[in-house]
């Protein structure tokens, strides 16, 4: 999820994509692109799907892909025999297929995931720094300044990279990565997370359940697998949604698992 | 980009951060020339050359130092040199010439090019089928609102923006990755 700000603009480009803006609402767009040129890059390319969709570009793709098909007419009784198949395997094994990818992901990761210092540390006043700048990041980030946030994890991570704080800054990093649809930059962070993680099975847990949803958004689908594989056998919180993604992971990449039935 | 650093680069002469600096600022300023007043590609590269050598001596007056103002000014002036263009080119018919450019609305597609087009074309078929449809179909009804295609897909509004958001990227990343070969 993106932070209010480039929500804001998203919808921003998209009404000036589709003519829906004001002229007062188009030179302030224009004020905001001045301020951060990339967002140019967006409506760019907004504007160029909207050119190709408005061109009908992918129906003629779709056409002449078709007429170039000039397969042997076995090939068709071929096919209808694979459907058959397919349709008593989908009977046998009841895949439910009126499902998407995005159905079983994490769209948008709660605040309330976010690792702070530990209560016991708080108990005994003895609050390390690394401690309190946790508490700042998750205080911002609550407040909506995801990038203030952002900025005191990495403080961690340069300063405190030292356990428990590097997992749980890094962790944190990656939940902020994530929500902000910067797949790529959660997975690395994920990943330095479980690098650094000494006994905390929930970080491990954690990392491992939101690497794996950051790969399958990225389209990665085998790897994606694997991690949601790893926090399943953690057993903790993330164990039934990460069954649920796993069926579904295995119906897309045609894997058959026949010890799935224990949750159903 | 923090406008302050450009008027603090004009002011003691950085030559290295105004490097760096002009060339942005540059480019949002043909695009702007280009979408919103149908300026070609040669016209706005010569006004947004214009443009900036006015700002910097603004600021080394010390006329111009509030990056909000800074951002009006830029593009006013823009503008503005673009229509005197025009008027000099026009000189002959000069009574003609209206005192306001008009174009029949933004022209958006100026900002495309022809070799990222072919790219975006190739991976918008690379797209998983459902998501090509999806971003035909948010594309194809530009009258609708997002609350239309969370409808017609079955989805709440906010996975819809999402979905696209996501759709984005993925297109994005693929035109980068192509571009970078």
């Amino acid at each position: 999820m993106m932070n209010n700000t480039n929500e804001h603009i998203s919808k921003q480009i998209d009404a000036y994509v589709k003519g829906n803006l004001t002229e007062k609402e188009v030179m302030e767009l224009w004020a905001d692109f001045a301020k951060n040129p990339s967002l140019l890059e967006e409506l760019e390319l907004e504007v160029g799907i909207k050119k190709l969709v408005e061109e009908n570009v992918f129906e003629a793709e779709n056409i002449s892909r078709a007429k170039n098909l000039q397969l042997p007419r076995w090939t068709w009784h071929a096919a209808a025999a694979a459907v058959f198949v397919m349709v008593a395997l989908v009977q046998l094994f009841r895949i439910e297929t009126k499902t998407e990818m995005s159905d079983f992901i994490v769209q948008s990761i709660p605040a309330d995931q976010v690792e702070t210092a530990e209560g016991i540390r708080a108990k005994d006043m003895v609050l390390a720094t690394a401690d309190s700048i946790l508490n700042l990041g998750f205080s911002a980030l609550v407040s909506g300044d995801s990038k203030r946030a952002l900025e005191y994890f990495n403080e961690v991570i340069e300063d405190y990279d030292t356990e428990p704080y590097g997992s749980k800054a890094f962790t944190n990093k990656g939940i902020i990565l994530y929500n902000d649809s910067d797949y790529e930059a959660s997975v690395v962070a994920f990943q330095s997370a479980l690098e650094r993680v000494e006994d905390s099975r929930m970080i491990t847990e954690k990392a491992y359940w939101y690497m794996g949803n950051a790969l399958i958004n990225l389209g990665r689908l085998e790897e994606g697998r694997t991690a949601v594989g790893y926090a399943y056998s953690q057993n903790g919180v993330f164990r039934k949604p990460a069954f649920l993604l796993l069926h579904k992971l295995n119906i897309e990449l045609g894997v058959v698992d026949y010890e799935q039935t224990e949750e159903d | 980009m923090d406008y302050s650093k450009f008027v603090d680069a004009v002011l003691q002469n950085d030559t290295e951060e105004l490097d760096s600096l002009v060339p942005v600022i540059s480019s949002v300023l043909m695009k702007f020339l280009r979408v919103r007043i149908g300026a070609d590609f040669h016209d706005a590269q010569d006004c947004a050359q214009n443009t900036l050598l006015l700002t910097i001596e603004k600021i080394k007056e010390d006329k111009l130092n509030n990056p909000d103002t800074i951002i009006y000014y830029l593009f006013t002036t823009a503008k503005n040199d673009y229509l005197k263009m025009i008027n000099r080119n026009k000189e002959s018919n000069y009574e003609d010439v209206p005192d306001s450019h008009k174009v029949e609305g933004d022209q958006l597609n100026n900002l495309l090019d022809e070799e990222r087009q072919s790219i975006l074309k190739k991976c918008m078929m690379a797209l998983k089928p459902d998501f090509r449809s999806y971003i035909s179909y948010w594309f194809d009804n530009p009258g609708d609102e997002a609350v239309v295609v969370a409808d017609h897909f079955g989805i709440s509004v906010s996975n819809a923006w999402t979905k696209k958001h996501r759709i984005l990227k993925l297109l994005k990343d693929c035109c980068e990755k192509k571009l970078a070969l």
